[in-house]
């Protein structure tokens, strides 16, 4: 099987030759002592020495505010929406918007003007044809929400006035509808998956009710859902923390890939998950970022991929536990996780 | 009369009615009942029946966000009384997310908790470096020291905390907390904290029990 094969294979829970095995996306602080140990210079070389079945590309987004399609709103209304100076918790300017009316202000990015189509097409053509093409959307909406009001003010507005925070949630919605139309059409026969997703969950449980997460954030994601799925395209789905309370909403939702298994996380225990929800969706991750691939050994890395191999002989993307991978994980096992998850039994 | 308004207060507390908390404790100034009693029977005991349904995953995040906003409308009504009758708080807390970290959801929840169970809290907000949670602490004689770190690779400096408070001797004098998605109790005693937590409500239990525990002796 080539990477291609494998992915659908796994996402469809059909036989593999081994599981399919994803790097997830490096931090950049990560990266010198992973090309490093590969011997290679950039991410490109990186994700090819790995022997990554994906190859995840960035939506190219360019405004005189933002680089990136994951901050592309300008929430702070100061030029600067670098997450590195900010808290999540930070007021937005619609801090105090009450009515409708109160966003008027706001300057809502078009992302025809920001996104260059032939910059989409040329970062899509460096993927190996046998590789699976993961267009890394991301489009946050909750994540956006949160921010346009501050995280506090957001999550009490879904309580004491709904209309508003589904009002912003809407053009957020909107934005990434738009915004992945123009990257999809650009590519289109090209892509194999997506990811996107939004972080609601923390290391003991939701952070909202699972009826909030029915009410706000599942009507925005089932349309970006659809909309990917109308391009063919397999659809996995990001959040953080503690989900396993509304995986089905997501599967219900179209969801194909939960991303990732956050191992340690309150009932996210592989076993539990399969238990749960085995032949209604697929997984990605599973191998934890959080003491296991931070302070293991390259064999523990090995067995806990042999592990994770026998309890999902298909359906299980094996994968790091967060997409980011952090300056503090050794190399070694990273090199440890593709190598148990190559092998051929 | 004066035990169904603190508890039509509790209640109000607990469905985020700031308005309606704010004016009950009003009229319950008005009708002479003691602010301490509306304070401890009312405002902290409804926060702490919304801590422990956070613990149980009864309730959620923006629930208890919302009760924490009603206590602090019914607080700031009831601060000049408590202060004329001379209220103390059960202690002082510093708490804040340690250097090179700028999470804060949780560390907020733990602050909302904390003033629920009675302390005064200074928050030091994010990526506050070790000398700055031991320079306030002694500026405000805090009981607690409380840390937090989302990122693995930031929860190192939490123990520069603590080897902060060993150069200048102080360790003893604080009650030191930690906790955080990837922090966990061996952790905790790899580094010397006293407490980890898994969650804000524990982490209000824990202070609380702690400190009442050193007034005893």
């Amino acid at each position: 099987m080539n990477s291609r094969e494998r992915f659908f294979a796994t996402v469809e829970r059909r036989p593999v030759d081994r599981p399919a095995a994803w790097l997830g996306m490096p931090d950049i602080k990560a990266q010198p002592a992973l090309f490093a140990h590969y011997g290679v210079k950039d991410m490109h070389e990186l994700k090819l020495a790995v022997g990554d079945d994906f190859y995840a590309v960035e939506v190219p987004y360019q405004s005189p505010t933002s680089t990136a399609i994951y901050a592309a709103f300008d929430w702070y209304m100061d030029n600067n929406v670098d997450a590195e100076e900010r808290t999540l918790t930070a007021d937005g300017c619609f801090k105090d918007a009450e009515d409708e009316e109160d966003l008027a202000f706001f300057h809502w990015p078009d992302p025809v003007r920001y996104i260059d189509v032939e910059e989409c097409r040329r970062r899509v053509a460096l993927a190996p044809a046998d590789k699976v093409r993961l267009a890394m959307c991301w489009s946050a909406h909750f994540q956006d929400t949160c921010a346009s009001f501050g995280m506090e003010t957001a999550l009490m507005n879904m309580l004491a006035n709904p209309e508003i925070y589904q009002a912003v949630d809407e053009k957020i919605v909107d934005f990434y509808l738009k915004a992945n139309e123009i990257f999809y059409e650009a590519t289109k026969g090209q892509l194999d998956a997506v990811l996107i997703g939004n972080d609601m969950g923390s290391q003991r449980g939701l952070m909202l009710s699972p009826q909030c997460v029915r009410d706000f954030i599942i009507p925005g994601s089932r349309k970006l859902i659809e909309q990917a799925h109308s391009y063919g395209l397999k659809v996995i789905y990001h959040s953080c923390g503690s989900i396993v309370d509304v995986i089905p909403d997501l599967i219900e939702a179209g969801v194909d890939v939960i991303h990732p298994i956050q191992a340690l996380a309150a009932g996210m225990e592989p076993a539990n998950l399969k238990e749960k929800f085995a032949g209604k969706v697929s997984f990605c991750g599973g191998v934890d970022t959080q003491d296991l691939l931070v302070n293991g050994t390259p064999e523990m890395v090995r067995a806990k991929v042999r592990e994770l191999r026998t309890l999902f002989p298909t359906g299980l993307i094996l994968s790091p536990s967060h997409e980011a991978i952090m300056q503090d994980v050794p190399p070694a096992n990273i090199h440890a996780l593709f190598e148990e998850a190559q092998t051929v039994y | 009369m004066a035990a169904a308004m603190i508890e039509e207060i509790s209640q109000f507390l607990q469905k985020g009615r700031a308005k309606n908390v704010k004016q009950l404790v009003e009229q319950a100034l008005e009708e002479g009942i003691d602010p301490k009693e509306i304070l401890n029977d009312g405002l902290l005991s409804g926060m702490m029946v919304i801590g422990g349904k956070f613990k149980r995953n009864e309730v959620f995040v923006p629930e208890v966000l919302v009760a924490a906003r009603a206590m602090n409308a019914g607080v700031s009504v009831l601060e000049p009384h408590l202060v004329e009758a001379g209220n103390e708080p059960l202690g002082k807390a510093v708490v804040g997310t340690v250097k090179g970290d700028l999470h804060d959801i949780g560390k907020n929840l733990v602050i909302m908790m904390m003033k629920g169970a009675g302390f005064e809290i200074y928050d030091l907000g994010t990526d506050v470096d070790a000398a700055t949670f031991v320079d306030k602490a002694e500026e405000v004689g805090a009981d607690v020291i409380g840390m937090s770190a989302l990122l693995t690779t930031t929860m190192p400096n939490m123990k520069e905390v603590i080897d902060v408070l060993k150069e200048r001797g102080l360790r003893e004098k604080y009650i030191v907390m930690v906790g955080g998605a990837p922090v966990n109790e061996q952790f905790a005693e790899e580094i010397g904290a006293d407490y980890y937590t898994a969650d804000a409500t524990s982490a209000a239990e824990v202070a609380k029990a702690a400190v009442e525990r050193r007034r005893v002796g």
